[in-house]
């Protein structure tokens, strides 16, 4: 038993010391000795154990960059919010230098603030006042439409009814001039409380829902020709005589920021060109087409101003045929019936030349 | 040591070793606990110091080919610690927690010390700082890994001496 236990012992021994020799010689064994043991090594025994790292190695990565890729994407949606909002207030800031390019005077840029306390969702403070040449009952436009009317000026600051005002009326048409009314807020419950009447209307001028209202220019407030809205349908109401219309209006107040406030002085010049020629395609398709049909009056009156000179030649030629002719001095009248009848024939022919279409065309062709 | 004992013993030394190359890497952490030295101390105790340092020396040598600058350091650590751990089994291994935990701190201090000293690659003052510094930290954590091991696993470990 005890040489069983001093074998066993000096076996142990001898196994320690055949492994502490070996690791030894594995210190000081050259690189290329080395790195070809522990390559082998990695290749066979250790490879599961490398493999185990590496998926390790990766998870861990993968929760890392998960934080990382989390806060990034948090990053881009703010930023992708911002740049929404920056894109709003470009376009909204486009349209309004584009209304201003097309109004070219007789207005004031403004800023609009929004109140905060009770009855302040209805009016508005603008960032200028007397000094910049505002005046009570000024109309307040943006550049989708109408916004509503200055009611109080200070020197640098004034207060305006916008059109949800209880208060609010303007006189409006539809944009074809074939109807008229007066514009006020629709009273009603939310969300129709965000929209306008179009009262008065006569009973024989029905309004097709999408017809868009615009201020006519009567009563000395509005310019003509300021997007109002857009008919929804009608409202039965009481009133036998006229039609009543609800009206989308062109513009939002919760979005105004920014106003051009127009003088006294425009409320006298129609401003249907400034809203027909917005920057949107719409608009600019728009644009050519009234063009196109002012072009077409044009030629029509022109061509009518013709015919009517054309008539008018004619006439003067059969008189001037038809007519006796009277007696003249003596130095003037031909001397035979010969030289009289050649006369008659050179004036007409100097009418109908005149008159001719060929030259009619060729005028009305050199028209701008 | 039955086959059953053996068994189980080899399961949880197999165990230990994948997870010193998941759990380390997935934790990332400075100061690390060390599943090897756990592995062949545990398994240590139950075989024969010859046998012992046969498993550490193999044992070292995985964690060699890893690190090829510093090879055999980890064998020489390794097969010193394991032949010890296993000669000490009768001073060291009983069912005190607070034992337990001081076995596996020596084991890694010690393993520490022996592979730093072999390796011959450092600086005195950065080899100072690893032994008294980083060290202990990792030994102290690789006592408290060891402890929840011997706890989590005590009915497949049994002990020694039964």
């Amino acid at each position: 038993m005890a040489r069983a236990v001093r074998s066993g012992s000096r076996a142990d021994s001898a196994l320690l010391a055949a492994c502490a020799l070996l690791s030894l010689l594995a210190t000081v064994l050259p690189v290329p000795i080395r790195e070809a043991i522990a390559s082998s090594l990695r290749r066979t025994v250790v490879a599961p154990l490398l493999m185990l790292q590496q998926r390790a190695e990766r998870v861990r990565s993968a929760f890392a960059s998960r934080d990382a890729d989390a806060s990034r994407l948090d990053s881009l949606v703010l930023r992708n919010n911002e740049l929404g909002e920056m894109a709003a207030e470009n376009e909204r800031l486009r349209g309004l230098l584009s209304l201003g390019r097309h109004l070219r005077w007789g207005f004031v840029p403004a800023q609009a603030l929004h109140g905060q306390g009770i009855g302040d969702e209805h009016s508005l403070t603008l960032t200028v006042g007397e000094a910049a040449g505002v005046r009570v009952r000024s109309a307040v436009v943006a550049h989708d439409g109408l916004i509503g009317q200055v009611t109080a000026v200070d020197p640098r600051t004034s207060t305006v009814i916008i059109w949800s005002h209880p208060d609010f009326r303007a006189s409006a048409m539809a944009v074809d001039g074939s109807a008229f009314g007066i514009v006020r807020p629709h009273l009603g419950e939310e969300p129709e409380r965000s929209l306008l009447e179009l009262r008065g209307v006569a009973f024989r001028d029905a309004l097709k829902p999408g017809t868009r209202i615009t201020t006519s220019g009567l009563g000395g407030v509005f310019p003509r020709g300021i997007p109002v809205g857009v008919v929804l349908g009608e409202v039965k109401t009481s009133e036998a005589w006229s039609r009543t219309y609800l009206v989308r209006p062109a513009v939002r107040p919760p979005d105004v920021t920014d106003v051009m406030i127009l003088s006294p002085q425009r409320v006298s010049t129609p401003l249907d060109s400034v809203w027909t020629s917005p920057t949107t395609a719409e608009g600019a398709v728009q644009r050519v087409v009234q063009r196109v049909v002012q072009a077409g009056d044009s030629l029509e009156s022109l061509i009518a101003a013709a015919a009517a000179a054309v008539q008018a030649r004619q006439r003067q030629a059969d008189s001037i045929a038809t007519a006796p002719l009277a007696p003249l001095p003596d130095a003037a009248v031909p001397e035979s019936a010969a030289a009289r009848a050649a006369a008659r024939t050179a004036t007409t022919d100097s009418v109908r030349r005149a008159t001719s279409p060929t030259t009619r065309r060729d005028s009305l062709r050199r028209r701008p | 040591m039955s086959w059953q004992r053996g068994a189980r013993a080899a399961l949880i030394f197999v165990l230990l070793v994948g997870m010193h190359y998941f759990v380390r890497p997935l934790l990332g952490w400075r100061v690390s606990m060390d599943f090897l030295v756990i592995a062949v101390l545990l398994v240590a105790v139950r075989v024969r110091p010859g046998v012992a340092a046969l498993i550490g020396f193999g044992i070292g040598l995985i964690a060699d080919s890893l690190s090829p600058q510093a090879f055999g350091a980890s064998a020489l650590s390794m097969t010193l610690v394991g032949f010890s751990a296993s000669w000490l089994k009768a001073v060291f291994f009983s069912d005190n927690v607070v034992l337990h935990a001081f076995f596996f701190f020596v084991g890694k201090w010690a393993f520490d010390i022996i592979y730093v000293i072999a390796e011959r690659n450092r600086g005195l003052y950065e080899m100072a700082t690893q032994l008294v510094l980083w060290s202990p930290l990792a030994a102290a954590l690789t006592a408290v890994t060891g402890v929840i091991v011997l706890l989590m696993f005590r009915s497949m470990l049994e002990s020694p001496s039964s």
